[in-house]
């Protein structure tokens, strides 16, 4: 039916068994995942266990908890202080959520860009290298280095190299948001969480970071939780698409938008609603 | 609307702060022409410049019509007096309108002009008569009744001070000393005394009003004696080296008030001697000069009866008014081809008369306020009787010949200071307050706390003033080691409860709601201040010798005022925290969330996240939250008027009062008399005032502005 070129075969792997993959190839296991707020459940009993090195997209209708999910990832609900949570997320096998966790260090290994660009209101350069100082890094060249690295790898490198001392907030949306990645990237973290990451960008700052997400992925997991299902389908590798706080299909991509198991997922990929 | 009520106040504050600045003018007013026997040899003026007088050589006083009247012409003779027997030697003018009438025997007589005012047909007629004070006989000066070559006289209400160098070259001081009082009955005693002098000659003497010294002039040096022994009169100091080689002293005159003595020299300068406190004792010393003249010598001088204002007067008739104290070179102008045979100022100083051939002229002197020039307001000034330049404040005193000592400095330092403590005291509080508000407190509880603190504003600032002074004031004087203990406690006590709160098992915590966590730190503080009030007396006696006041004065040589920087500090210091409170916490709230949660999610601790974000992004808000309040504690009177015994010194020592621009204007407004000088600088005082606050303001509002464009894309 589709004719696969041996080049394409190369990019796209072939699909991975997401119920039985081995700790190797897991990044992150979400278990048995209820939150609260307060007396409201927003997410019940998630399972899922999300593979290495891949993009893995959350869909779903708006206060599906896509982004809920997300933000327990890196333990962003903690500060929201009538939130509850039971069950548990592991990390290469270890539970962020144990006791003797360090948040700061957890979110390190984690990062998260948000939907709307967030630079701080300092240099270019600062907000790059923001994560490696407060973890006490005063070396000139490894600052350097790390921006021309984070930047490069950000897609951002020659359009600002020579302003890197200029105020951040000069950039437009889409350079802000590449921005943002390169400094969620520049302290080099294992997780990359983008929470809709595109919502507030025109649709060629979008294509720059849906090709940026591509290479993102090779060096580190990416987690994305977008709105628009063309998207999705173009980015990622696997897609968990949630309904009302449930998790109603997760499967590679491919099969989910072309065949989905769920009644549910049908009508949503084919805009019955939401 | 607002903004041109404010340049209205602007303007009024600039017209009536202008004339201060103004220099003098002179200008004629009219001129008649007098029929005098002989010489003139002095002249004068009444209060209102209408009549004028004259006394020849031959012995005659004539009063004129200086200016027209419904009565008189301009001009006409109205009353002519001999007043001694044969020719009249020199008149010798002295304070308040005596004028000392010296004859060719060497006899003096005391006249004072008089000048009633009446008003016969519903407009003024001024009458003028001539007094005697010691009498209308004619008195030897000398026992053995020589002739007088020199004389210097002064004289109070008991007595009137002659010394006189006579002809067969002696020195002699002759005083008559009233039986009762001069200014009821003429009655004295004279008596003769010999001052020890080997002198070829004498050019000048000169007795000061309060006739405790007098000063002899031999050429270039003055010889000073000592009046005020009533069997002896010795010589108390010499001054030499008054002028530079080559140069001779060709005027001499007594500055009102007699403190100052004036020498014009024949290179045109004149110089300010008085005495100050030196090392071995009191001694004369040049305070200042004035160039009254490039080419000529000076040949009079005339000084102004209540003002430290003089004149000068060099041979081709040129006179220059100049005011001592500001240094101010006020005016330049000739007034005549030649010196005037006789020149008096008008007992108001506003006119001056000069009598030449046969001519009486009337100079209008627009001078109001020479007292104050930029100088005088900013600058150290050296006023008679002080042993250095100094800033000083001093708008009034206690006897007339009192001179207002109007420096800003001392003031405006006050200004300063009290604000800078209030600040100290405010800063920290409001600061630390906002931030954990606005950062960490739990939203419940902020809904509560924010609008308290709000409501501290309304408070009236006077009752603040009225505690701080009576009762916050004797309660550290009290209390001392106490406050500053509590420096140490209060932020002790803090961190113990913190540290203890965070160790405190979990099961314990959750039973204390959240919000109400931190109200356990009140009753931790009250503790801790009372035990630093409690532990005070101790202290105090351990190692304070009992009295930490007396260890202040004494033993650190600090002195101590009960209300104090320290006093001010905190009661100003509690009213500007609201302000700064409550615009601090409004800048940390509003920084936007997503950029908190992009510091944590790169895995910022909240401290981290604080300061390098929240505190970075809130500080144009927190800069002008700063500027306002130091906005309001400049600007702020009753607390400062009440609570810092409005001393205006210039010391930065935190156990000294100060006097503030504000509280000075509310203090000294009552009692300036319109259009004076002191009303127009208290008004100064409000303009500067004014000033301080508008840059603080205006700068606050700037930086916001900037700063909000820079983040507005946040």
């Amino acid at each position: 039916m589709i004719t696969v070129s041996p080049k394409t075969l190369n990019d796209v792997p072939a699909p991975l068994d997401l119920a039985n993959l081995t700790p190797e190839q897991t990044a992150l296991e979400i278990k048995d995942l209820n939150l609260f707020y307060g007396e409201k459940q927003a997410l019940q009993n998630i399972s899922m266990k999300i593979p290495k090195g891949q993009v893995t997209a959350f869909i779903g209708p708006s206060g599906c908890g896509k982004s809920t999910l997300l933000r327990c990832i890196n333990r962003m609900n903690d500060l929201v202080d009538i939130c509850r949570i039971e069950g548990g997320i592991e990390l290469n096998g270890e539970d962020i959520y144990g006791k003797h966790v360090d948040v700061a260090a957890l979110r390190r290994k984690v990062g998260m860009v948000f939907q709307r660009p967030n630079p701080f209101p300092k240099s270019i350069y600062e907000n790059v290298v923001y994560g490696l100082r407060i973890t006490g890094e005063k070396n000139r060249r490894v600052l350097d280095e790390a921006v021309e690295r984070s930047l490069k790898a950000a897609a951002l490198w020659n359009e600002v190299k020579d302003r890197l001392h200029d105020s951040a907030l000069g950039l437009s949306g889409g350079q802000q948001q590449r921005l943002v990645i390169a400094r969620a990237i520049a302290i080099e973290p294992e997780v990359l969480l983008l929470d809709e990451p595109t919502s507030a960008l025109d649709p060629i700052s979008t294509l720059t970071i849906e090709e940026l997400i591509n290479d993102l992925k090779k060096k580190y997991t990416v987690v994305i939780v977008t709105h628009n299902m063309q998207q999705a389908a173009r980015v990622s590798d696997q897609t968990a698409f949630m309904y009302m706080g449930d998790l109603i299909e997760y499967s590679d991509t491919n099969t989910l938008f072309t065949t989905p198991a769920k009644k549910k997922t049908e009508d949503y990929i084919t805009g019955r609603y939401g | 609307m607002v903004l041109f009520t404010l340049i209205l106040i602007f303007l009024y504050l600039l017209y009536v702060i202008k004339p201060i600045f103004e220099s003098a003018d002179v200008e004629p007013v009219n001129e008649i022409s007098v029929q005098a026997n002989g010489q003139i040899l002095a002249t004068g003026l009444d209060e209102l410049k209408e009549v004028a007088y004259l006394i020849d050589s031959q012995g005659s006083m004539t009063f004129y019509q200086m200016s027209k009247s419904d009565f008189r012409d301009q001009g006409s003779e109205i009353l002519s007096e001999q007043l001694v027997q044969g020719d009249i030697e020199q008149v010798i003018a002295s304070d308040n309108g005596r004028l000392l009438i010296v004859d060719e025997q060497g006899q003096v007589q005391l006249i004072t002009a008089k000048f009633t005012a009446t008003y016969p047909q519903d407009s003024r007629d001024i009458t003028p008569s001539i007094e005697y004070p010691l009498g209308e006989e004619v008195l030897p000066v000398d026992e053995q009744e020589g002739k007088v070559e020199r004389l210097g006289f002064a004289m109070n209400e008991e007595k009137a001070v002659v010394v006189a160098y006579t002809e067969d070259n002696r020195l002699i001081k002759t005083t008559f000393v009233a039986e009762d009082d001069f200014n009821y009955d003429p009655e004295f005693e004279a008596v003769y005394q010999e001052i020890e002098f080997f002198g070829p000659t004498v050019d000048d003497i000169k007795v000061t009003p309060d006739l405790r010294m007098a000063f002899v002039r031999v050429g270039n040096s003055v010889s000073v004696y000592n009046l005020d022994d009533e069997f002896s009169v010795d010589k108390k100091a010499e001054l030499n080296s008054i002028v530079p080689n080559g140069v001779d002293i060709t005027a001499t005159a007594l500055l009102s008030g007699g403190s100052s003595i004036l020498f014009g020299d024949s290179d045109g300068k004149v110089s300010q001697w008085f005495e100050v406190a030196g090392k071995s004792g009191r001694e004369f010393k040049k305070i200042r000069s004035f160039t009254a003249s490039k080419t000529e010598p000076v040949v009079e001088i005339h000084t102004e009866m209540f003002r430290k204002s003089f004149f000068t007067i060099t041979p081709s008739g040129e006179m220059g008014i100049f005011y001592t104290t500001s240094d101010a070179d006020l005016w330049h102008g000739n007034i005549a081809q030649k010196v005037p045979s006789a020149l008096a100022i008008a007992p108001r100083a506003d006119a001056i008369i000069f009598a030449d051939q046969a001519r009486l002229s009337l100079l209008k002197v627009d001078n109001q306020h020479p007292e104050v020039t930029w100088k005088a307001l900013w600058q150290e000034v050296w006023y008679e009787g002080y042993p250095e330049p100094d800033y000083i404040w001093q708008s009034t005193g206690g006897v007339d010949d009192f001179e207002s000592k109007f420096s800003l400095v001392p003031i405006s330092f006050g200004t300063i200071k009290a604000a800078a403590y209030a600040m100290l005291f405010a800063m920290p509080l409001a600061l630390s307050a906002a931030i954990y508000t606005a950062y960490f407190m739990p939203p419940g509880l902020r809904k509560k706390v924010k609008p308290t603190i709000e409501l501290m504003e309304a408070l009236p600032t006077v009752i603040l003033g009225f505690l701080a002074g009576l009762w916050l004031a004797p309660l550290i004087e009290d209390y001392l080691p106490a406050i500053f203990l509590l420096l140490l406690t209060l932020p002790i006590a803090t961190f113990l409860a913190a540290f203890a709160w965070y160790k405190l098992p979990k099961e314990m915590k959750v039973k204390l709601p959240e919000e109400w966590a931190p109200i356990i730190l009140i009753p931790v503080l009250l503790v801790a201040g009372f035990l630093s009030f409690a532990l005070s007396p101790i202290l105090e006696t351990v190692f304070f010798g009992g009295d930490i006041r007396q260890f202040i004065t004494n033993d650190l040589g600090i002195s101590f005022d009960q209300r104090n920087a320290l006093v001010v500090g905190i009661a100003m210091g509690f009213a500007v925290v609201p302000t700064i409170f409550s615009m601090a916490e409004d800048a940390i709230f509003s920084v936007p969330k997503h950029l908190t949660s992009g510091s944590l999610a790169l895995g910022a601790t909240p401290w981290q996240t604080l300061i390098k974000v929240v505190l970075l992004t809130a500080s144009p808000g927190i800069f002008s939250a700063v500027m306002m309040g130091l906005g309001r504690a400049v600007g702020e009177t009753m607390i400062v008027l009440m609570a810092t015994g409005n001393t205006p010194i210039l010391d930065w020592s935190i156990f000294q009062g100060m006097r503030t621009l504000s509280a000075n204007i509310a203090v000294e407004m009552p009692e300036s008399e319109v259009g004076s000088s002191h009303y127009r600088i208290l008004f100064l005082a409000a303009f500067v005032l004014f000033v301080f606050t508008f840059v603080f303001n205006t700068l606050a509002e700037f930086v916001r502005q900037r700063l909000r464009e820079k983040y507005s894309s946040l």
